[in-house]
């Protein structure tokens, strides 16, 4: 998957995010947003044929190790959100019966 | 010795830390006093970094791990990241003892608070483009939890508001950060300071660098991505208010500050002026939406809004003397926003009611309360001798010599002035009869904020140059200043008296403007290209 096709799933999680009516939908579009970032930084750090990062000294043409740690530190901060924000959610729903951004958001107190 | 004493920016980020973890998990009584004990050592750690700083100009760099620069993580230090620092332990510290009383028994919110605490100076002090990122997610995340933590209905929608919005800027910063990497094989700051002017593919850079500012002016609360911010901060308790308007949006002008001005120094886009004027959009538009609501939090919210404009306007400039008045405006905006915020609170918390125009009689029936609101008012409207109108006064060398742009300053400071004297008329009327809770800690902690205050307007010329190393050449003390002062006090009056009070439709309209979350993120995609544009042409 070349990197043009990442920018493009970003992409769509921004158009998602402009248009989605509902804040499940804009939880998930933020999610998709976050997987084409770290599909874009697995794939700019790939290497075609390159071999795992180990320092051996034995293994040659290694992939660059710094995106996949990153990468894994970006998962892990993704899932918290998206944990915290389905908990919110559902404390959303119980309060106004909804999860529409409209009505949420229109009501007073 | 040295070599601990070298390694005390790690312990500012894990005293609180562990504190909070041991306050959490040791439900004793006696536990959550284990606050104070951190706030102090935090102190001594921070003091005791502070002398070995100026002896070793050497040794401000501190590399985790052994790896060498490029590769390890690292936090360094220089002069603005230590003031910084001094501000998050001092504000952290007076909230606390603001909070204490009410929150003696709530070991959860102690964890969220402190764990907050040592995030915000991790990321001041960190030099790691990605560790950068990873703090200012976590501080995104415990923000929610604090905003949503009086589990009410609004309290929920302004938390996932907040969440949402800002993790998306966030993540825009991060895709920032990816190119980069992509181009220069480094995500070190001061390295990255070094390669960025003479290295890489220009179109990348640009682009980098016009997806990070934007991406970390949604967590700055800029026009037009600041509509989080009033739900936020007019939603939250009031301590948890002053922790955000004080602290919290300025760690994200921070980050602007050392991506402008460290990072993408020798790129050479030269954008001061883009964000000049961003800055002044966003000080006029805060200061309308301030004027027309009635609520006392949501009036100070939108406050934050417009100050974060002024501050826009100082440090975007490349002159010494407007940049150093906008970093002074941060720190003086930190005291005397927490000062309103918590003034306020305990009005609110009295009078049971948030209507500005509802509480009367502030003056009679709590007096220090009273005169401490004054001295936070005639700060942020910039009056002599506070310290309001000194970071205004270097700013305002960014607008000499240029007419729009001053009358356009003339004009943010008329609105703060009536939106304020709107706000005063808590003061007076007669003394209202309320049952009055005694709490001495409450009170100390804003006569703290409102000595501080008074302090930095009185001895601004030894501050100016023991933090900054500048003197300034001006006299502000000239009576000119006071009689111009007047001069605004009675125009504001007239205005807020023939114009505001009446409440004409267009004032009604402002107040029930809403933005809906997807024009929000509509707004980001509109910001993000017309930066694009204004980078690219």
């Amino acid at each position: 998957m070349s990197p043009i096709l990442t920018i493009i799933v970003i992409l769509v999680g921004l158009y998602g995010l402009a248009t989605s009516k509902n804040i499940i939908k804009s939880v998930f579009c933020v999610t998709i947003i976050e997987s084409g970032l770290i599909l874009l930084f697995l794939n700019l750090g790939n290497l075609e044929g390159g071999s795992i990062p180990i320092l051996s000294g034995l293994v040659e043409n290694i992939v660059d190790p710094i995106p996949q740690a990153l990468m894994i530190t970006t998962i892990v901060i993704g899932s918290t959100i998206t944990a915290l924000a389905l908990m919110l959610c559902i404390k959303i729903f119980h309060h106004f019966g909804s999860i529409e951004w409209k009505e949420v958001l229109g009501r007073e107190e | 010795m040295n070599d601990f004493l070298a390694q005390i920016p790690i312990f500012l980020v894990f005293i609180p830390v562990v504190f909070s973890i041991i306050i959490y998990l040791f439900k004793a009584k006696w536990t959550t006093y284990l606050s104070f004990v951190s706030q102090v050592l935090l102190l001594i750690a921070f003091f005791a970094y502070l002398s070995f700083w100026r002896l070793h100009p050497g040794d401000h760099l501190l590399v985790f791990g052994g790896w060498s620069e490029r590769i390890g993580i690292s936090f360094f230090h220089d002069g603005l990241s230590l003031t910084f620092s001094f501000l998050a332990i001092f504000i952290f510290s007076v909230i606390l003892m603001y909070l204490f009383k009410f929150r003696r028994k709530d070991h959860k919110f102690f964890f969220f608070f402190l764990f907050l605490e040592g995030i915000f100076l991790g990321m001041i002090q960190t030099n790691d483009l990605f560790n950068m990122f990873v703090f200012l997610e976590l501080t995104t995340v415990l923000v929610t939890v604090l905003i949503s933590y009086q589990k009410s209905g609004p309290s929920f929608q302004a938390g996932i508001y907040y969440l949402l919005l800002n993790t998306v800027g966030a993540l825009f910063f991060l895709i920032g950060i990816v190119f980069l990497y992509n181009v220069f094989g480094t995500i070190n700051i001061r390295v990255l300071q070094e390669l960025i002017g003479t290295q890489g593919d220009r179109t990348v850079v640009k682009f980098a660098y016009v997806i990070m500012m934007s991406g970390i002016s949604v967590k700055a609360a800029l026009f037009p991505l600041f509509t989080w911010l009033p739900k936020a901060h007019g939603v939250a308790q009031s301590g948890i208010s002053a922790l955000l308007s004080g602290l919290v949006v300025k760690g994200a002008l921070y980050v602007l500050i050392r991506m402008e001005r460290f990072l993408f120094v020798e790129a050479g886009f030269h954008m001061n002026e883009l964000f000049f004027w961003i800055g002044v959009v966003t000080a006029i538009v805060g200061v309308t939406f301030a004027i027309s609501q009635k609520d006392m939090k949501q009036i100070l919210a939108y406050h934050t809004v417009s100050q974060v404009g002024i501050m826009m306007m100082g440090i975007s400039q490349i002159g010494l003397t407007p940049f150093y008045g906008g970093v002074l405006h941060i720190i003086n905006h930190a005291l005397f926003k927490s000062l309103l915020f918590l003034g306020a609170g305990i009005l609110i918390k009295h009078y049971q009611t948030k209507k500005v125009y509802e509480i009367k009689g502030a003056l009679k029936t709590f007096p220090i309360v009273a005169v401490m609101l004054i001295i936070a008012m005639l700060s942020i409207s910039g009056a002599p001798l506070f310290n309001g109108f000194v970071s205004k006064s270097m700013i305002k060398y960014a607008v000499k010599g240029n007419f729009i742009k001053e009358a356009l300053f003339f004009l943010i400071n008329l609105g703060t002035v009536t939106s304020f004297i709107k706000f005063s008329s808590v003061l007076f009327g007669p003394k209202a009869i309320l049952v009055k809770e005694k709490n001495p800690l409450q009170i100390i902690s804003i006569i703290v904020l409102g000595l501080s205050c008074l302090g930095i307007g009185l001895f601004y010329q030894v501050i100016a140059s023991s933090i900054f190393g500048i003197t300034i050449s001006t006299n502000l003390w000239e009576i000119s200043h006071f009689l111009d002062y007047g001069l605004f006090l009675v125009i504001g009056f007239l205005f807020y008296r023939f114009v505001v009070k009446k409440d004409y439709l267009p004032f009604q309209k402002i107040r029930h403007f809403k933005l809906t979350f997807e024009s929000a993120n509509y707004m980001f995609v509109v910001y993000l290209l017309v930066v694009l544009g204004v980078v690219f042409l």
